[in-house]
């Protein structure tokens, strides 16, 4: 299941240059290059006439040239030059993306190109803040995106995947956890007050007593999970709402389906702590893609077993309810989309 | 006559969640509802879950796994997947003090 009427992260915006580069986005292949001026282009990935992918070809000024016989198309995707003939096919073109750079991502839009408002991106200003250090990774993981969502929005799983690295018994055994749901959005809360800091905290945040720390995770549809997490000493009025003497970090992700049962996993860290110093930013990146890459290898374990038995039986504890209000925000959101383009086939 | 067993302290009864309690081994939640407090069973009738965690909307509990709705002041079930109604219990104030009757009972 795919939502196509949304924005999606395409890729780093440094990956993209002069030399075409293929990504397969929602099960259709794109092909992403710059024009000479640097604008990004993003056009099907597949030659109108036989199929070849076009980023196996090159780029001549602004057109890319196929591969294979050397047919042009021009930035929307029309095909401007046939070698050896002078009339070119009206049918000879394809697809183009709306696509936008923000945050220090390329945004793409997959449905309807009339609904592509750049409005509707989701924020991710932390990653270009300048109150704020930050650095973007990429994953590719073997496994349906809707698993990756549902790990991001259920943290209990960190006393057990990440026992050794980030997990902390005090997330599970003194939180208190809220789930607050709106018509498209889902805020999991949990607090962990009057506990003494983990090790980490204490080495960047310096302190010495009890802290209050925060995870408040936002799930905004169709898989993006922006992760606010932090502490302040104990007493200083965090849980009401005042934030002084603390640190603050956002783990911010982005998930874009592949296929159904491949994802790219687009994320971020940010830090409100020594934010210019790139050994902090890569400290705190490299200790969260240790335990990502754990994740990772749990993703790929399930998708293996829903590969040999497909939607078996299973059972819901309460920690799911995070999960599971935000997959009938998706499946609601499927819904409304199949129905609207049922609509538009029958009036056509 | 019922016997009352002590459960919480009324201030701790918020408007909007269930506090969850025991009463002997019995799982059961307290809510306010227009100011009274009352009790109902805090294990949906459809499949185990805890219904206080779910979410309170115009006097209606919804349980936070498979979205059966109960109606907080009777017990009674209003939508599905669940059946079956919530168990109401008598509910007594003594002060800030929580009292609520061993057996069940309809209450009104």
């Amino acid at each position: 299941m795919f939502l196509r009427n949304s924005w999606y992260v395409a890729a780093a915006d440094q990956e993209i240059g002069r030399k075409p580069m293929r990504r397969v986005i929602l099960g259709e292949p794109v092909v992403f290059y710059r024009l000479e001026d640097g604008t990004p282009v993003a056009l099907e990935d597949r030659c109108a006439h036989r199929h070849l992918p076009l980023s196996m070809g090159r780029l001549v000024g602004d057109q890319l040239q196929c591969h294979y016989h050397g047919l042009r198309y021009d930035r929307s995707g029309v095909c401007v030059r046939v070698p050896g003939q002078d009339m070119i096919p009206p049918s000879a073109r394809v697809k183009s993306y709306p696509v936008v750079e923000r945050h220090h991502w390329l945004w793409i839009w997959m449905g309807d190109p009339a609904l592509a408002d750049p409005d509707r991106i989701t924020d991710y200003h932390w990653l270009d803040d300048p109150a704020w250090g930050a650095k973007t990774e990429y994953l590719h993981v073997k496994a349906n995106w809707q698993l990756i969502v549902d790990n991001l929005l259920d943290l209990t799983h960190l006393a057990f995947v990440h026992e050794t690295t980030i997990g902390n018994s005090a997330l599970v055994e003194h939180a208190t956890v809220k789930v607050q749901r709106s018509h498209e959005n889902v805020v999991v809360t949990r607090w962990i007050v009057d506990q003494p800091a983990p090790p980490t905290f204490v080495k960047v945040g310096g302190f010495t007593g009890n802290v209050d720390r925060w995870q408040i995770i936002d799930f905004t549809p169709p898989a993006f999970l922006r992760l606010d997490v932090g502490a302040t000493p104990t007493g200083t009025g965090a849980p009401e709402g005042t934030r002084v003497s603390g640190i603050s970090m956002r783990n911010l992700n982005a998930i874009t389906p592949e296929t159904e049962s491949t994802s790219h996993y687009f994320w971020g860290q940010a830090h409100d702590f020594d934010i210019h110093n790139r050994a902090t930013t890569e400290k705190v990146v490299e200790q969260i893609r240790t335990a990502f890459l754990e994740d990772v290898a749990v993703f790929e374990a399930q998708q293996v077993n829903l590969a040999l038995v497909p939607d078996p039986p299973q059972t819901d504890i309460n920690a799911d309810t995070g999960v599971i209000q935000a997959r009938r925000i998706l499946d609601r959101l499927h819904q409304e989309e199949q129905a609207a383009a049922a609509r538009r086939v029958a009036a056509e | 006559m019922s016997d009352w067993q002590r459960v919480a302290s009324a201030a701790d009864v918020r408007d909007g969640e269930g506090l969850p309690v025991m009463l002997g081994d019995t799982p059961i939640a307290l809510y306010r509802v227009d100011g009274r407090i009352v009790a109902i069973d805090d294990v949906c009738t459809h499949e185990f879950a805890v219904l206080s965690q779910g979410f309170v909307t115009d006097g209606i509990i919804e349980c936070p796994l498979h979205a059966a709705q109960f109606e907080i002041a009777s017990g009674r079930c209003l939508s599905g997947p669940a059946t079956q109604d919530l168990r109401a219990y008598e509910v007594r104030l003594e002060g800030d003090d929580v009292y609520v009757a061993l057996t069940s009972g309809a209450r009104s």
